[in-house]
């Protein structure tokens, strides 16, 4: 069936990529959505909950209030918790009710930072896109009202990483992984939107004399930042050996010419016969594939159901957008590396390995989450 | 660009009034762009012969996102760029929302920027029933907004919810209120009734329209006034409040 799941799950929705983008920055996340819907956003998608305050709510639409318009109520009730709250700034944003209601939330937003003065933004989530979208559009926004001023370059070559959230790298140490790789690579951290830095680090972040991009949530604020600042960025997650030397590389490069590399996809998936299938996140997967070639030798091929631009795909690639496609694909592949919730469409004859993405499994897996940043290929294929 | 949107009860003569200032707009020189954003369709009927022409929603309907912005945007009289909204089947479905995806998708499929038009007209169905009949009002969309009335009761009470929603939108940056069009039905104190509505919301009446014949000749024809009776003492008038609308349109943010 055309864009049907009936085995496998789906991608975490936008609001979840909002409140996890947006998680560690001090400011207050509304989502305007019914009552218990909070447990899915900061809950099964946010594995930092039990152990880290945020300030995400629900605002508990009710059908009255989606009927009559209520947007007053949510105004007020925003603007007496921020009074309480005091939070760095708001973000507001909808759920497939406000969406048919035709909620305007950036109106809704400026309201709300006319009455509190606090920076407050509103986004268009409906629970009809992935996370991708919903964590691109926060952290764009983050760095649109916050990334305002020119700062001095370092003196020492500097980084910042952007578009880290536990959706594509769980909290298993490899953010911590890839800032380590950073400094080993002659890189100081400047910032890491939006896992271990502070909204104070981000509003330096025009500091930075290039920017690693580790998920292609984090393309906008990239290109943002270098349009403001003439930053340039490069695409990729340091994992293998030699795909993590050439990331290195590419930043240098790029430190030093202001141009920008989508490394992850320079490859070429486009020979015939088969080849071992990584569905997933485009730069997360294509910086995988990369390593897989260039280190153990074996071909590989992404496979996309997010979305993705164009060029974030090598040729060859494959977009899936259902679970027909992605099983279609899997029995063409000489193995596939995935979520385990893949496994059911996986024909039992070609081998599967297990490599959980909390975007897609939530905490089912989380146990079993490796980070790969920095450290030996487990597999042999 | 100036974006403007026009509102105002039910058969108060939107479509005829928008249709016949874009086609004074577009003898001026001017590329215009007149959307209708009602769900029956009709608002540049009389720009295309009196027929209509497809909708956006109907185009969703058919092919999904699979159709250009050339199909979207039709030329009409003129050389008046056309786009009609359209809607859901009538009593299913939500109208409302579909003015908002149709909106959004004309912007998506870039028609502003790949046409450029000098003037873009919206124009919308009666009341601002709900959210998505604001849709032309929010940033982006239109700078102003033009309220249509007759000196009928009814009429002026609609009239002046429209400029309530108008006031209570202050704080979000939407469209502000360009004037009233005082749109003459004859009815007693015609006039005075409207003068009061606009200086309630410490605005003014930018132009008045009499009930004419013409007007109705030109609807017969599947045309409007400006142009099928070009020397009309109604075109005349259509051509001022043209005029009017546009220095209107122009001044600094009216109180409302």
């Amino acid at each position: 069936m055309k864009q049907t799941a009936r085995i496998i799950s789906i991608h975490a929705a936008d609001t979840s990529g909002v409140c996890s983008m947006l998680y560690e920055l001090g400011g207050m996340v509304v989502v305007h959505d019914a009552s218990g819907c909070n447990s899915t956003y900061s809950t099964h998608d946010e594995p930092r909950w039990y152990r880290q305050d945020s300030m995400i709510y629900i605002s508990a639409l009710t059908e009255t209030d989606a009927i009559l318009g209520n947007d007053e109520k949510l105004i007020a009730d925003i603007a007496a918790a921020a009074k309480d709250l005091s939070p760095n700034f708001i973000a507001v944003c909808g759920a497939p009710v406000p969406l048919l209601a035709g909620t305007d939330f950036p109106a809704i937003a400026a309201e709300i930072e006319a009455r509190t003065g606090i920076p407050a933004f509103g986004l268009h989530t409906s629970g009809m896109h992935s996370y991708l979208a919903g964590a691109s559009e926060a952290l764009e926004a983050v760095v649109s009202h916050f990334c305002t001023e020119a700062l001095p370059r370092t003196d020492a070559p500097s980084a910042n990483i952007i578009g880290a959230t536990p959706l594509d790298f769980s909290v298993n140490g490899a953010v911590e992984s890839v800032i380590g790789w950073l400094k080993k690579s002659g890189f100081e951290l400047v910032s890491c939107m939006a896992m271990g830095s502070t909204l104070d680090d981000i509003r330096r972040a025009s500091a930075a004399h290039v920017n690693l991009v580790v998920s292609s949530c984090g393309i906008a604020a990239a290109e943002l930042l270098r349009k403001r600042f003439g930053t340039p960025w490069i695409a990729g997650v340091p994992v293998g050996e030699k795909f993590s030397a050439r990331l290195a590389s590419a930043l240098k490069t790029a430190a030093a010419s202001g141009g920008c590399a989508l490394t992850c996809a320079e490859r070429d998936a486009s020979a015939p016969g088969r080849k071992l299938a990584i569905p997933g996140e485009a730069v997360f997967s294509g910086s995988l594939a990369a390593a897989i070639e260039a280190d153990l030798g074996t071909p590989c091929r992404v496979l996309c159901p997010l979305e993705a631009e164009d060029r974030l795909l090598a040729p060859g690639d494959l977009r899936i957008f259902d679970e027909d496609a992605a099983s279609a694909a899997f029995a063409e592949a000489s193995g596939v590396i995935a979520d385990p919730m893949y496994a059911p469409v996986c024909p039992p004859d070609v081998p599967f390995f297990r490599l959980p993405h909390e975007a897609f499994s939530g905490r089912c897996y989380r146990k079993e989450s490796l980070n790969l940043i920095d450290h030996p290929l487990p597999w042999r294929f | 660009m100036l974006k403007l949107a026009f509102y105002g009860k039910g058969g108060i003569g939107k479509s005829t009034t928008v249709s016949n200032l874009a086609s004074a707009f577009a003898a001026d020189g001017l590329k215009v762009m007149q959307i209708g954003c009602d769900p029956k369709a009709d608002s540049t009927a009389s720009l295309h012969g009196g027929t209509r022409i497809r909708s956006i929603l109907d185009l969703v309907r058919e092919r999904n996102n699979d159709f250009t912005l050339d199909e979207m945007v039709r030329v009409g009289d003129g050389g008046v760029l056309c786009v009609e909204a359209g809607g859901p089947t009538p009593g299913l479905g939500c109208a409302g929302r579909g003015i908002i995806a149709a909106l959004e998708k004309l912007q998506e499929k870039g028609a502003y920027d790949v046409y450029k038009p000098d003037v873009v007209l919206y124009d919308v169905l009666g009341d601002v029933v709900c959210g998505g009949f604001s849709m032309p009002m929010r940033k982006g969309y239109a700078d102003r907004v033009f309220i249509l009335t007759s000196g009928e009761t009814m009429s002026v009470y609609a009239a002046a919810n429209i400029a309530m929603a108008v006031r209570n939108f202050r704080g979000r940056g939407y469209a502000s209120l360009g004037g009233f069009i005082l749109n003459r039905r004859n009815a007693p104190d015609e006039d005075e009734k409207a003068a009061k509505l606009a200086a309630d919301f410490d605005s003014a009446i930018v132009g008045a329209l009499d009930w004419s014949e013409t007007v109705q000749q030109a609807e017969r024809l599947g045309r409007t006034a400006v142009h099928a009776f070009p020397e009309s003492p109604m075109a005349a008038q259509y051509r001022t409040l043209a005029e009017a609308v546009l220095a209107a349109a122009k001044k600094g943010d009216a109180p409302c």
